[in-house]
């Protein structure tokens, strides 16, 4: 329940409604008040002051001053005229209620248009600040292009300048040689007569080069200034050949060219494979100490498999693999063995663990590759699969093409597929 | 990396655009003249040699020769300044010397490589530098051949791979060292990053090393003076300029390397008129002008006693991109200072001026 605030005074002119209403020790701030054209609410919980004014008043130029436990309105008349009272004396609860509701919409509405102008005011601000830049911007530019414009006719100014003094000058030259010529000839001609022979051949033999008439200068006459000056000419070189080397690379391309993110891989792939021992130390405690080296494994499986004991070969190579399954050079290698004891499977299976090892696929490891994919072509092909065979031949082609004896052997499975197809 | 900053900056202005209807490989000056000329291949596989002359803010075409054979560079380098004659490699490994007044028959023609001439250089003529006037080209075969153009049909030197090894492109050759009538060097780059300095007087390989990309153009700062520097660019945007006046035995030259853009630097071009001054053109259309600035002792000594050159600093003077294409050809004018050509693959040659040079 509100406590209703009624101890209040006023007083009035024409004009305005002075209005003062002490707080009783409350303390207020502008929220507390709310004022519209015709209901002035003051609302200090617990306090409520409410009235219903006699007349509408300007509520944007009215005022509220908060102080000294007083709140002091000055309440502008909307017209000029002297009101009976301060409220509406015969104020019904409806009429109360509706004007009630009446101002609060108001002042919605009111506060409403408020943001609103100010919004648009913010935004003709904006542009105008934006424009006012641009044009800075603008001015600037323009400053930076004149003077690029002066430079430059500047500078076709001088050039034109030089160009004329260049052809002053030339013809200026040109006059002074053919009177210097004439002296030469003069001279030459004496000197002619005291020469044998000798001078005359060198001018013959270097006449092909010589030039037709420059300008301004007569024919004849430039052969000899030119020849005079020829002898002070050191003769032609003697020939020699320089040989050159080129810098080496690990892999034979120029930066440009080289996939050196796959190369660097393939490198690491290496590296790191040579590093793997995966062994169960138990099973392997009784073996020699070389017996634990993949590498000597491998070894010891080639010249098994040299002498014809694949048997024995492809044991080592299983033991190499135990201790080192990165390898792809075991796998390629058991291949072979599988291959000559006619375990075609376990062929084909090597091989494709070799590729898959092999990858990525650069020039180091061509060899590696074109053998693998040869010997799973060949137990392919015993296997009767020749297509499967073909396309490994046909793998290995590209990568190497000029291997003769793969190209034969492409050749025959691909007349024995013929075969096979006409046949079925 | 110091960038010199503020208005006192050198300014590439664009003079003349002229649009061409063909690929053009090579531009150079005309010596002691306003003309320039532009090599290169029309679409139907011929040659193209053409003589513009600058009038004003335009060129005027003065003169078109057509070839058999695409033209792929060309030099002033060894001719006389009277006779300005002009030697060209083309793609099918020919070297020919032509009078331009008298296009039609070569004044020298030798068919010196097996496959196309990827760059070519001259000395000894001009005015500039002693000695006997040469011509060296550097062949897609993998040799590099020196000429003398009163020999006929063999070259006077010949740096070739050691016979059975694989060969690799010489995409680029410069002449320098030729202060008297004795000393000259070559110096070769290659497309695997092999940058090579042969002797001419010892005939021999007196340098070499790998600065791992294709080297795309080498240029000594001068030809006809004791080498002082040596600019390699490369492919993916570095260059090196190398100290080459102080040679250490076991390690070589001095150099310091910057990294420049990220597209090719296809060719760099020193100042005629400022040794210490050079650009450089890139894939990306771009030109960069540089500058070289001397380290305070040009060398020391090592532990054991040798001399071993230092390397000085780079600073970027000035940047301007011009083109969407790269700028593959670049000439200074030798006798106006800031006076450049520079050729794109957009079949566009382009007359700039760099102005503010003297006050670098």
């Amino acid at each position: 329940m509100p406590v209703w605030l009624r101890e209040h005074s006023w007083r009035q002119t024409p004009t305005a409604v002075y209005l003062s209403l002490p707080l009783r020790g409350a303390r207020a701030t502008p929220a507390n008040i709310f004022c519209s054209e015709q209901y002035l609410k003051v609302s200090i919980p617990p306090f409520l002051f409410e009235a219903i004014l006699y007349a509408p008043i300007d509520d944007t130029n009215s005022t509220a001053k908060i102080g000294n436990g007083n709140i002091f309105f000055t309440l502008y008349k909307k017209e000029p005229a002297m009101w009976d009272s301060l409220t509406l004396a015969n104020a019904d609860k409806e009429k109360l209620q509706y004007l009630r509701e009446n101002a609060v919409v108001k002042a919605h509405e009111k506060a409403k248009e408020e943001t609103e102008a100010k919004k648009i005011t913010k935004q003709e601000h904006k542009k105008y600040a934006l424009e006012a830049t641009m044009k800075l911007e603008e001015a600037e530019r323009k400053r930076i292009e004149d003077l690029k414009e002066k430079e430059r006719q500047k500078v076709a100014k001088e050039l034109e300048l030089w160009k004329k003094q260049q052809e002053n000058g030339d013809k200026y030259k040109s006059i002074q040689k053919k009177g210097e010529l004439h002296q030469e000839i003069e001279q030459l001609k004496e000197i002619k007569k005291e020469k044998t022979n000798k001078t005359r051949i060198p001018n013959e033999g270097t006449s092909k080069t010589r030039p037709k008439p420059t300008k301004g200068c007569g024919g004849s006459s430039s052969i000899f200034s030119q020849n005079l000056k020829e002898e002070q000419l050191p003769a032609p070189r003697a020939p020699a050949t320089i040989e050159v080397n080129f810098t080496p690379r690990v892999f034979p391309t120029a930066l440009r060219e080289s996939r050196v993110a796959e190369e660097e891989e393939w490198l690491h792939k290496q590296a790191e494979a040579r590093r793997i021992i995966n062994s169960d130390l138990s099973e392997l405690e009784d073996l020699k100490e070389e017996e634990k080296n993949p590498d000597w494994l491998k070894e010891k499986g080639n010249k098994m498999f040299a002498m014809g004991n694949y048997l024995g070969a492809v044991n080592a190579y299983n033991l190499a693999v135990r201790l080192n399954n990165k390898l792809p050079l075991l796998y390629l290698n058991r291949a072979a063995c599988h291959l000559k004891l006619r375990n075609l499977h376990k062929a084909v299976e090597d091989s494709s663990k070799a590729l898959e090892l092999l990858t990525p696929p650069v020039p180091d490891n061509e060899h590696a590759r074109v053998k693998a994919h040869v010997r799973r072509g060949t137990a392919f092909c015993q296997l009767e699969l020749y297509t499967e065979g073909l396309q490994d031949y046909e793998a290995a082609l590209k990568i190497d093409p000029k291997n003769e004896s793969i190209e034969k052997d492409a050749e025959k499975i691909r007349h024995l597929i013929q075969g096979t197809m006409q046949s079925s | 990396m110091s960038v010199v900053t503020g208005p006192e900056r050198p300014q590439v202005v664009s003079h003349v655009q002229q649009a061409l209807s063909y690929t053009v490989f090579d531009c150079k000056w005309v010596p002691r003249s306003a003309r320039l000329l532009c090599l290169g291949s029309a679409a139907r596989g011929t040659g193209l040699i053409q003589l513009y002359e600058l009038h004003g803010a335009r060129l005027e075409l003065l003169r078109e020769i057509e070839k058999p054979k695409p033209i792929k560079c060309g030099t002033f380098g060894a001719t006389s300044l009277q006779q300005r004659y002009l030697a060209t490699g083309d793609f099918d490994g020919n070297l020919n010397i032509w009078n331009l007044e008298a296009p039609e028959i070569p004044v020298y023609s030798v068919k010196g490589h097996k496959e196309i001439i990827n760059s070519i250089d001259g000395v000894g003529g001009l005015g500039i530098g002693e000695g006997a006037p040469e011509i060296v080209t550097g062949s897609r075969d993998g040799t590099v051949k020196v000429w003398d153009p009163r020999q006929n049909d063999t070259p006077v030197a010949n740096m070739e791979p050691v016979q059975g090894e694989s060969k690799r492109d010489c995409w680029t050759v410069a002449f320098g060292n030729a202060y008297n009538q004795e000393e000259r060097v070559v110096c070769a780059g290659y497309d695997n990053g092999d940058i090579k300095l042969f002797d001419l007087k010892t005939m021999s390989l007196r340098w070499e090393t790998n600065i791992k990309n294709g080297v795309c153009s080498v240029e000594f700062d001068r030809k006809d003076i004791n080498m002082n520097k040596l600019v390699a660019t490369s492919l993916e945007g570095k260059f090196h300029v190398f100290d080459v006046r102080t040679q250490h035995p076991t390690k070589g030259f001095a150099s310091v390397s910057e990294k420049a853009q990220k597209s090719t630097i296809w060719q760099v071009r020193h100042l005629p008129q400022n040794r210490d001054i050079f650009m450089t053109s890139g894939g990306s259309g771009s030109l960069h002008l540089w500058k070289y600035e001397y380290p305070a002792q040009r060398s020391k000594k090592d532990s054991e006693g040798s001399e071993m050159g230092v390397a000085g600093s780079v600073s970027l003077l000035q940047n301007v991109t011009l083109s969407t294409q790269p700028i593959s050809s670049l000439d200074w004018s030798p006798d106006k200072k800031g006076l450049c050509v520079c050729g794109a693959f957009d079949q566009t040659v382009r007359v700039l001026i760099v102005t503010k040079l003297n006050k670098i």
